[in-house]
């Protein structure tokens, strides 16, 4: 079995890496494919809140560099998910205590027993990009529609054309909300892509459901009624080779809103 | 006439009182003393007016005593009248009072009072030794920045000699997930149904850590049980250990490592870790990972006001937060019970220090 080698990043912090990495992790899990996420972000760790793992950590991803336990003892199962590991960061070293070659070696290790390696990247394009971005042959690049986060995006979509070992980067466009682009004040799918250049992979709603679902531990695509969930579902299939379309990001229109068109219709008629 | 102490007797200072009530409930609380029948008694009233009934019946009542009235101090022109009325002699107190001597008993206390401490610290010369430690801590403390972050010799060698049996603990799962896997790509619509969450496996992957983790301790634990001879030699050692003292927060990232006792007189946030070969007490919420014992003394405890912490470690003992209970951040009003983890039977027991 060869894995494949996916690397999220952005550039910019507060995009939505992490629950990125969590969702198309748990998403791909569940279509029975064998994943493990590493996350590299050293002394920010937060992959393993986001998936309620925090409590059963023992090892990390220094101490198998530093060669305190092997690479499977560190490994840490899913609660629900038997098919999806976790290799977690130290929470108490910083960027420095990995190499590049060294997260390398570890993506090689673990691409014979797993279908997939998603690395979560730490903000910024210092060491720690160019550490989780070593081991990858893939690249997802999370934005959303700020122009800040296009900005940082462009930059880092740059960076990893210049790495030889990137055969491939695609665009995942996160808290997007339609109702906004409607009336004009946010950038549009349209526009981002056109900006960047980059096959997009996934567009995902604005959801105060990722909220609650960080806080419980418990990725949202567990979660088969929210939006950003099915959206999230769809990224992970598409990553797996399916031909899937893009989901309708328009809100299901409430009561009121049916009876207020109702009416101003109504009115409009008499006019 | 001014007088400063009386010859067999006693002053009884009721001058903060403002109600005759009070004056009569404080004499009579007094003079139901055995040592104050049969004296003479000096009465400081204050500014409280006292008819002649009154002072007559506070009279009455110190004579009921088996005592007398000595002379009244007061600042109360109409209790000057009606004293002199009954012909009750007024006075000045002055402050002097000769202090009675006490140094030959106090003496006696003194040597009484170290007997006991021997007797329960079992050594004669604490002094020095509290001094001995002071230093030992001076030094560590100003060694403890500098200290590289490792966990202890004693985890390594430990999980090297655990790591066989964690191999093979480790091919059976894999191979079971093997077998999940198949049963997953012949039929992947099912398969992310069954998927869901299923408490009964929980539980048995649950048990099935519980007896992994026994395996883990190895063969040496099985003798030891619950000693209170091994109990009463480690207390003493684990007093004799310097003590590193935190008057701070402790945040995430930030670790603690010490080869005494670790004091920490704030909050241990998640995401911090605490390592100690002695005991750990935390004055706050614990919230992080914290390893006592960390040199393989299991009687070593971990104190804290509220237990919230995401692991807790004795010497190679491991527990964990329960899944269940996801609750990131504790709300500061809540009342605290303090709790102490320890080793009871292998595993990891938090109790309630005080039962009331």
């Amino acid at each position: 079995m060869s894995g494949r080698v996916i690397v999220i990043t952005s550039g910019k912090g507060g995009v939505g890496k992490t629950t990125t990495n969590a969702n198309i992790g748990t998403a791909l899990a569940r279509a029975g494919k064998k994943v493990v996420m590493i996350d590299t972000d050293l002394g920010l760790r937060n992959l393993d809140l986001l998936l309620g793992l925090e409590n059963r950590i023992v090892y990390t991803i220094v101490d198998v560099v530093e060669e305190r336990c092997k690479l499977k003892q560190a490994l840490v199962k899913d609660k629900k998910n038997p098919n999806l590991c976790l290799l977690a960061a130290a929470q108490t070293r910083d960027k420095t205590a990995v190499t590049e070659e060294q997260l390398k070696d570890i993506c090689e290790k673990l691409k014979k027993d797993f279908d997939f390696i998603l690395v979560d990247c730490p903000a910024g394009i210092e060491q720690g990009f160019q550490n989780a971005v070593a081991g990858a042959s893939e690249a997802i690049v999370v934005t959303t529609p700020e122009m800040s986060a296009v900005r940082d995006a462009d930059r880092i979509i740059g960076l990893l054309e210049a790495k030889e070992e990137i055969k491939s980067y695609k665009l995942l466009l996160n808290r997007v909300r339609p109702n906004l682009i409607k009336s004009n004040d946010m950038m549009s799918v349209d526009d981002v892509v056109e900006i960047l250049s980059a096959e997009l992979i996934g567009i995902i709603p604005e959801d105060t459901g990722i909220i609650t679902s960080t806080n419980k531990g418990e990725p949202i695509v567990n979660d088969e009624k929210s939006l950003a969930g099915k959206a999230y579902n769809n990224v992970a299939r598409r990553i797996i080779g399916e031909d899937v379309p893009f989901l309708n990001l328009e809100e299901p229109q409430g009561v009121m809103a049916k009876i207020k068109k109702f009416f101003s219709g109504l009115t409009g008629k008499e006019k | 006439m001014d007088k400063g102490y009386i010859e067999n007797g006693f002053i009884v200072d009721v001058s903060n009182a403002h109600k005759t009530s009070e004056i009569i409930y404080e004499l009579s609380r007094i003079l139901d003393l055995p040592d104050a029948q049969s004296k003479k008694v000096c009465l400081k009233l204050g500014s409280v007016d006292l008819t002649t009934t009154e002072l007559t019946s506070i009279k009455a009542l110190v004579e009921s005593m088996n005592s007398e009235i000595e002379f009244i101090n007061t600042s109360s022109q109409y209790t000057v009248k009606s004293a002199e009325e009954l012909n009750i002699e007024v006075s000045v107190l002055e402050n002097k009072v000769p202090m009675p001597e006490f140094n030959g008993d106090q003496e006696k206390v003194n040597r009484e009072l170290e007997k006991a401490l021997d007797k329960i610290f079992g050594d004669e010369n604490t002094e020095i030794k509290t001094f001995a430690q002071e230093k030992d801590l001076k030094k560590l403390q100003q060694d403890a920045p500098a200290e590289p972050v490792e966990p202890i010799e004693e985890i390594k060698t430990e999980s090297i000699s655990s790591e066989n049996q964690m191999e093979t603990i480790d091919k059976s799962e894999f191979a079971a997930d093997k077998d999940e896997k198949s049963e997953n790509t012949v039929n992947a619509s099912v398969s992310i149904e069954t998927a869901d969450f299923n408490p009964a496996e929980e539980l048995k992957d649950f048990n099935k850590e519980l007896e992994n983790a026994n395996k883990i301790e190895g063969e040496d634990i099985e003798d030891i049980d619950y000693n209170l001879d091994d109990l009463r030699k480690s207390l003493r050692e684990t007093e004799k250990l310097p003590t590193l003292y935190i008057q701070r927060t402790l945040r995430s990232g930030q670790s603690i490592t010490s080869d005494g006792n670790i004091v920490i007189i704030g909050d241990a946030n998640p995401g911090s870790e605490i390592i100690a070969k002695g005991d750990i007490t935390v004055w706050g919420i614990l919230g992080g990972i914290a390893h006592a014992g960390s040199a393989g003394n299991r009687y070593a405890k971990i104190r804290a006001l509220k237990m919230n912490a995401i692991q807790l470690r004795i010497a190679d003992t491991f527990a964990r937060r329960p899944d269940n209970i996801n609750i990131p951040y504790i709300q500061k009003t809540d009342t605290f019970i303090p709790e102490e983890a320890c080793i009871y039977k292998k595993q990891i027991l938090i109790h309630k220090i005080h039962e009331s």
